[in-house]
């Protein structure tokens, strides 16, 4: 008997376990999850944010496109430390053996603009499950929203790589390589339906406290860039079905006349190292749309900052206003030349050391060293002689820059629409060239050869120039790029070679990483000649 | 030295302290009629010392001297109890006479030797599952900071390797083959608390370990034993055992036993020439220059620090009363560590031990705890991947760079014309590693025995795993190089801690069925719930500028900036068992056992909570057999086993069903005012709703025998494991958008064998013993559900964006290298042009001479990914371990040795994409000219043959070890004092001696993964099953020691 009392007793406590209901049902404390999320127009905006976030930092890793850009271009070496690795070079030449370790050049930005692309696309698989209310508007502004920065770093990739995994919802599947055509149909429908569906505010009419938000005016303006770039690059008569040369220039003559945007008088001001005292802020009435950077990067964590312009900088040389950098994007003599003495964007865009007597004197550790460094996004010293950032207390100058990177200005909107035909072709031409001469402005016919002369000097070191030559075919940009030149590597004078046969085989575009394709099991081709 | 005398001279008076109260206490006794009785306990072998004489009945009792004689004061009619552990206790009534010798028989070939199963005890010889059991005693004679390092060529099938020489760093222990993707550690039981690491014991205070191999001694611990279980006992006191004090002492010095050699200044100008020249350019120095260069900086001289300090003191007190048995261990534990010494890699730990069970009610309740506390102060050198690797910045800093300046400071070397871009590696080591880790932690339970009725028994714990940690650091202010610098100070603190609870319930009955049939059933519970919380912050801007001072409040900074802070709670972790399990045996021939586990747990959603875990297990003890009765003398005893079953394993992060969103740094800024930062939110992981338990399932057969009148045990297994449905966060493709979710990825086989032979005997008074044991494994992956049948292995892992070079995929061992096979090297430029492929294709068409040649698999006139096959395996066939030891009068000796045979080791210490990078030796053989070499190519500044993965990297991996050699001699035999019942000083030699054809610093490379961070801030190691990768690894000290143990 006593026993089984014991049993009892026993068996009792042996089940103690099993009576506590919800035991083993534990909640995650510090992060929501996909379930409670995105049901309230709140946790749209903050989803939202997320893709802006997403797009800022596509740039953290890897090399930064407004650096690759230029470098690629006829405006600038690969340059970098002279002891550093030949990543740079490889870019610039277009040739793999010059750096075969260097597989995963881009591998970093691949991920990270997939990542982007991944935030935008749960953001819009989602529209129909948050209760919007009563503001019928709202579902339209931020869809549109997720949808420009969509199409915008589509765009970015399907330049870089050409051919991309095009996708619009979230997946995990291994998907291959789209069709460019069908990857600018997206960009195009995403941005039509972005600048038809976002409310009709100008720039003078935003609030300060939204500048940097995608508008209408914005998706109009990358609309046109788009247009130029897809049917010059692959020779067609219309952006993908979607839009017509005419509606091309229909939405850039809408964000002349309604955009409610302007000329900075002056060009210096418009680049805070060329303006130390004069800087025309950011956001300022030319600027269509930015990435916005700010200061509050470091390496645990935020990723806020602008992560390459230190990239840009004198090589381990520092001149106020001018701070130090890597040297990574040495500036192409022939641009400095490109100019006239007269136009004022020479000395605003371009850093030479010779002609505002800067005492530089790290040659030995520079590498393709021509004399002239990048001005627009060169970083800066603050008034303590210390690294700009170190002004807000952020020591960290290589991560928290924080000038904004100025995608689409204005003077872009007006030469694209020149260069669509409008009827004040001239007119806009003029407009541009009137700011950057000033006094010295003499007029000169609107040709083909002019505007893209002009574009070239306008928007030097912005990251434009390369796409520019590309749209113009493959043959003119190689050629146009095509040298043999001396430069100093570590002070002492090598011949640079970039050939014309390299960008024709490769057509321009970079290697898909490596890492990429391997995980695909060959799903993902490599582009020709990488 | 002189810190031990001490600890001897205040051992020996509180000795006799203890002594002199001892004896006070026994004069009360003297008053009833009592009188002394003295004798002697002997076994065949001669005296017995330390065996326990009692009075049946009474409390108190001796133990016997070193010659075997014993005195106690009884009376007529009492009995005396005499016992001793291996032999038969025996009880003797006293008469009239004043003298009672004793002789005590062996206890049968030690086969009554109990060991540690799940939740409870069994017989060695009714063990029906493969299990190796490893004393206390032997761990301790290894003299080793960490007992699992003791366990080292012990234990056949049982593979240990260091994660690092850096004191106090784990090891990994791989139980019969590396059987999954994530973690593949062992479970680890301390006296029934289940834990994820014993580090922090003292083997001092460890009684026993017991490694459970195959499933079915684990499925009683079904969840988490797919990879094994480890059961540790601690010491705790003996019902009639005397008070017993042991102090144990050694103390070495630690050595680098084999330094990597790196080129010097003027090898290094050479090399650098060359590799110039070979990319068609000019010579960067004139001979004249090179002349004029010297050695330059021997980096390894300099991180390497001679003749550093290990030691440890440990006092452990043990005995019982009437009611109660108890046990006592304080130690201390020092290492540091021979890369840059005490100040930045050290390891010293305090432990105190108390373990106690007293009786209620005449035995029918037992109530008892176990307690041991640990105080760990670790700080330690970055060792790990090659972003975090202080070694590793040694090898690659060219011999140019001075250490110091003309002012006695750190060399500033961005002023270099060489190479500005390199930093001082030994001035980064002293900056930037000033920590400090101090760890508590609490490991224990209290529990009660309620056993109304004999052997039905009732137990009922309560367990805690507590641990608390807080580190600090401080970056000072710096400039070593263009990319190695600091511009404010900066002080971090941290504090994590953690605790679980386990609460156990066990009901057992034990008897016997018409006396043949005997039957013991458990049924038991157990409920698991760990929790914890950290938080930590980091400012910058101190007002001192060193470790001690490098607290959060003294820095200045009000910056957001510089300020960095954050919290969070560990995300509780539950799990609910009921399991029970059937022996039976009929008259100890037939032996049959039975388990069944259920396990949910709160890591899967509701739906895939639940696991269950069978197994089945039998033997034959054939020597218990009427036919084999006439063969004791040669065939002692003979048991075959045979079992079956199968285990779990839930090692994944919390909440992996669950599709996180992110919070965490995701800002941007609107508008005009810099700093404002707007939060932003996105899905960071795909979740997995369907993710559910990883199941091992496993056969074993085997025996065990004992021969020539025991003089030889052999113990063998066959095994096959499978594991299924590994638990395994496989690398995605990018444009999946976000982190990889943990999926059931698959099958892995590991078959093998198993021996262990040992032969006892002795010559005279020279007793000795050989051991040899030896394990063989293969491992192959099976299934792996993915499309393309590989879960591809890290990128970055070789030198910076090196790509994939290891993965786990259907048909092949896991983490196998996968690379290109190469074919000697070109020595002409018509050798070029002649390899064609069938279709007449140049191959390499590029390659120069002195580039490698590599072999075109597929046959398509091109050398890329298809062409990549297995070139090296990390696995190794074979471990094995020899153990010798001997005794003769006082002196004992051991040597201990292991080793593995059959893998390959990738070794990479240079950064391929830094041109500068200083090379090793072996470089000096490469291709410089036709003839000159046909295994290494020529030097290049960008790694031509190095960039795409090969054999070229790969080397042989075998090695035997000669762990350990200890020589000692016991002196009590010399002072004959009735209450020093040992004195023995050692003299031991550890890593003594390696025997391998690995050129590296060590080929034991204990390569844990990538540890990393996901998106959601949480510490995950990617590719856990990666290993044989040296990229730069704090090597093994070589010790030598001397030490002493007292017994009083």
């Amino acid at each position: 008997m006593k026993a089984i009392k014991i049993f009892t007793i026993a068996a009792l406590i042996l089940s103690l376990g099993a009576c506590k209901k919800g035991f083993l049902d534990v909640e995650p404390i510090t992060t929501v999850t996909e379930e409670n999320f995105y049901k309230t127009p709140k946790d749209a905006y903050t989803a939202l944010v997320g893709c802006y976030d997403g797009m800022q930092i596509v740039w953290t890793e890897g090399v930064s496109l407004p650096v690759a850009a230029e470098v690629m271009s006829d405006n600038a070496f690969g340059g970098t430390g002279n002891s550093d690795g030949f990543g740079y070079q490889m870019l610039d030449e277009f040739d793999k053996s010059r750096s075969p370790a260097d597989q995963d050049l881009f591998g970093g930005n691949w991920v990270l603009y997939y990542k982007a692309l991944f935030r935008c696309n749960t953001l819009i698989a989602k529209m129909d499950q948050i209760q919007w209310g009563t503001d019928a508007q709202l579902r339209k502004t931020y869809e549109s929203e997720a949808r420009y920065i969509r199409a915008y770093l589509l765009f970015d990739m399907v330049r870089l790589w050409g051919n991309i995994p095009l996708i619009t919802v979230p997946t995990s599947e291994n998907i291959p390589q789209s069709n460019p055509e069908a990857v600018y149909k997206q960009i195009a429908e995403d941005l039509k339906f972005a600048s038809e569906n976002m409310l009709v505010t100008s720039y003078t009419a935003q609030p300060v406290a939204e500048h940097g938000r995608a508008t209408k005016y914005a998706s109009e303006a990358l609309l046109g860039r788009v247009y130029l770039f897809y049917t010059g690059y692959y020779a067609k008569t219309d952006l993908a079905g979607v839009v017509t040369k005419p509606q091309a220039l229909a939405y850039l003559e809408d964000v002349i006349t309604n955009g409610g945007y302007g000329l900075v008088e002056n060009f210096a001001n418009l680049w805070p190292a060329a303006s130390p005292t004069t800087y025309a802020g950011e956001d300022n009435k030319e600027t269509v749309f930015a990435i916005k950077y700010t200061y509050t990067s470091d390496y645990n964590g935020n990723r806020d900052g602008n992560y390459w312009m230190v990239m840009t900088g004198m090589r381990e040389f520092s001149f106020a206003p001018y701070g130090n950098g890597w040297g990574g994007q040495t500036v192409n003599p022939k641009l400095w030349n490109a100019y006239a003495s007269t136009d004022t964007r020479r000395s605003a865009s371009i850093i030479s050391i010779a002609g505002e007597n800067i005492p530089f004197t790290n040659q030995k550790g520079q590498r393709e060293y021509t004399g002239y460094y990048g001005k627009k996004y060169s970083p800066m010293l603050g008034a303590d002689g210390k690294p700009l950032p170190d002004t807000y207390g952020n020591p960290n100058f290589q991560i928290a820059q924080f000038q904004d990177y100025v995608v689409i200005r204005y003077a872009d909107v007006l030469l694209m629409a020149a260069e669509l035909g409008s009827p004040n072709a001239q007119t806009y031409f003029d407009r541009v060239r009137q700011r950057a001469y000033l006094s010295a402005f003499t007029p000169l016919a609107l040709t083909t050869d002019n505007l893209f002369q002009e574009r070239r000097l306008e928007f030097a070191l912005e990251g434009i120039r390369y796409y520019d030559l590309l749209r113009q075919g493959v043959p003119k940009a190689a050629q146009t790029i095509a040298e043999s030149v001396s430069l100093l590597n570590g002070g002492a004078p090598v011949t640079k070679t970039i050939s014309a046969g390299n960008i024709t085989t490769t057509q321009g575009l970079q290697q898909i990483p490596y890492t990429q394709i391997t995980l695909s099991n060959g799903t993902l081709k490599q582009n020709a000649g990488w | 030295m002189n810190g031990m005398k001490k600890y001897l001279n205040i051992n020996r008076n509180s000795a006799f302290l203890l002594l002199f109260l001892t004896l006070l206490s026994f004069s009360e006794a003297l008053f009833a009629q009592q009188r002394q009785i003295s004798g002697k306990v002997t076994s065949a072998d001669g005296p017995l010392p330390g065996a326990v004489v009692k009075i049946k009945g009474k409390s108190g009792g001796t133990g016997t001297n070193n010659d075997g004689a014993f005195v106690l004061s009884a009376q007529t009619g009492d009995i005396l109890v005499i016992s001793s552990i291996g032999y038969k206790t025996k009880e003797v009534p006293v008469s009239t006479g004043n003298t009672v010798n004793v002789v005590l028989a062996d206890d049968n070939q030690n086969l009554d030797e109990v060991v540690v199963v799940g939740y409870g005890v069994q017989q060695k010889k009714l063990v029906t599952g493969a299990t190796v059991q490893v004393k206390g005693e032997t761990l301790q004679k290894q003299s080793t900071t960490n007992a699992l390092q003791g366990l080292q060529g012990q234990s056949p099938g049982v593979q240990i390797t260091s994660t690092s020489g850096q004191p106090g760093e784990g090891l990994k222990v791989t139980i019969r083959g590396l059987g999954t993707i994530g973690n593949s550690g062992p479970l680890y039981v301390v006296d029934g608390v289940l834990t994820g690491d014993i580090t922090y014991l003292n083997s001092a205070d460890i009684e026993s370990i017991d490694v459970l191999k195959d499933a079915a001694s684990a499925a009683i611990y079904g969840s988490q034993a797919a990879n094994g279980v480890i059961l540790v006992t601690t010491r705790t006191g003996k019902r009639g055992q005397s008070g017993q004090i042991t102090f144990d002492a050694y103390a070495g010095v630690q050595n680098v036993p084999k330094k990597i050699d790196m080129l010097n200044s003027q090898q290094y100008a050479s090399i650098m020439n060359e590799a110039a020249i070979n990319g068609g350019k000019q010579p960067i120095f004139t001979n004249g220059q090179i002349a004029a260069l010297g050695e330059g900086t021997n980096w390894m001289d300099q991180m390497f620090t001679d003749n550093a300090l290990t030691q440890n003191y440990a006092l452990g007190a043990s005995g019982a009363s009437e009611a109660s048995v108890y046990s006592l261990g304080l130690s201390y534990t020092g290492q540091a560590g021979v890369v840059g010494g005490k100040s930045l890699s050290n390891y010293e730990r305090y432990n105190f031990r108390i373990n106690t069970e007293h009786n209620f009610y005449k035995d029918i309740i037992k109530i008892g705890q176990h307690l041991t506390y640990s105080d760990i102060q670790t700080n330690g050198i970055g060792v790990g991947n090659i972003y975090n690797n202080t070694l590793r910045g040694a090898f690659n800093t060219s011999p140019f760079v001075p250490v110091y300046d003309a002012n006695g400071n750190f060399f500033d070397n961005s002023g270099s014309s060489w190479f500005p871009g390199e930093a001082n590696p030994y001035a980064l080591m002293v900056l930037t590693n000033q920590n400090k880790r101090t760890t508590q932690r609490l490991l224990g339970d209290i529990y009660m025995v309620i056993e109304p009725i004999k052997g039905l028994k009732f137990r009922t714990s309560l367990g805690m795993d507590y641990n608390n940690a807080d580190s600090r650091s401080f970056t000072p202010l710096y400039q070593l190089s263009t990319y190695a610098f600091t511009s404010t100070t900066k002080a971090s603190q941290s504090m994590d801690k953690g605790k679980s609870f386990i609460f156990d319930n066990l009901l057992s009955y034990q008897f016997k069925v018409k006396n043949d049939h005997a039957f013991e059933v458990l049924a038991g519970s157990s409920a698991y719930q760990a929790d914890g919380s950290s938080i930590f912050g980091t400012n910058t801007n101190l007002i001192f500028n060193d470790l001690d001072h490098a607290w959060l409040t003294n820095a200045t900074n009000k910056d957001g900036t510089g300020i960095n802070i954050g919290g969070r709670p560990i995300p509780s972790d539950r799990r609910m068992s009921y399991f029970g399990r059937i022996n039976y045996n009929y008259k100890e021939k037939y032996l049959l056992n039975a388990t069944f586990r259920a396990d949910g747990s709160s890591r899967f959603s509701a739906a895939n909570r639940w696991g269950y875990f069978p197994s089945i297990s039998a033997g034959w003890v054939a020597t218990n057999e009427k036919f084999l009765e006439g063969q004791k003398g040669w065939l002692d005893f003979l048991k075959v086993r045979a079992s079956w079953g199968q285990v779990g394993n839930q090692n994944i992060p919390a909440f992996q069903y669950l599709a996180p969103v992110n919070l965490a740094y995701t800002n941007y800024t609107f508008g005009d005012k810099e700093g404002a930062l707007i939060p932003g939110a996105y899905q960071s992981r795909i979740s997995n709703p369907n993710i559910k338990w990883e199941t091992s399932e496993q056969a074993n057969i085997g025996f065990d025998a004992n021969l020539l009148k025991s003089k030889l045990t052999i113990n063998f297994d066959w095994y096959n494991k499978t594991t299924k449905d590994w638990l395994l966060s496989a690398p995605i493709l990018a444009t999946a958008g976000a982190d990889a979710p943990f999926i059931n990825g698959g099958n892995v086989e590991n078959k093998g064998v198993e021996l262990a032979v040992t032969y006892r005997s002795n010559i005279g008074d020279f007793n000795y013993s050989v051991g040899v044991n030896g394990a063989y494994n293969k491992n192959k992956v099976v299934n792996i559900p993915t499309a393309d049948q590989t879960i591809h292995g890290g990128t970055g892992v070789l030198y910076d964006n090196s790509l994939e070079f290891y993965r786990a995929q259907s048909g092949f061992p896991i983490g196998y290298f996968w690379g290109l096979k190469s074919a000697g090297i070109f020595q002409n430029e018509a050798e070029v042009q002649n390899y064609r492929s069938a279709a007449g294709k140049v191959i390499q068409p590029t390659a120069l001479p002195g580039d490698a040649r590599f072999t075109d698999i597929n046959g398509d006139g091109v050398i890329d990914n298809n062409d990549r096959t297995m070139v090296g395996n990390p696995n190794p066939d074979y471990t094995f371990g020899i153990t010798l030891s001997g005794d003769y009068k006082g002196f004992d000796f051991s040597v201990v040795a292991s080793g593995v045979a059959g893998n390959d080791i990738v070794q990479s210490y240079r950064n391929q994409t830094s041109q500068f990078s200083n090379y090793t030796t072996a470089v000096l053989d490469r291709w410089h000219g036709e003839g000159t070499s046909n295994t290494v190519p020529r030097v290049t500044e960008t790694p031509v043959s190095y960039a795409t993965f090969s054999d070229l990297y790969i080397q042989k991996g075998d090695f035997l070890r000669i762990s350990n050699i200890t020589l000692g001699y016991d002196l009590g035999k010399i002072f004959k004092k009735s209450y020093l019942k040992q004195v023995r000083l050692y003299a031991a030699a550890l890593n003594v001696y390696t025997f391998t054809k690995y050129n590296g610093m060590d080929p034991e490379i204990g390569y844990g993964g990538l540890p990393s961070t996901n998106s959601n801030g949480e510490s995950i190691v990617q590719d856990a099953y990666a290993s044989g990768i040296d990229v730069g690894y704090y090597p093994r000290p070589r010790t030598f020691m001397f030490g002493a143990n007292f017994k009083f």
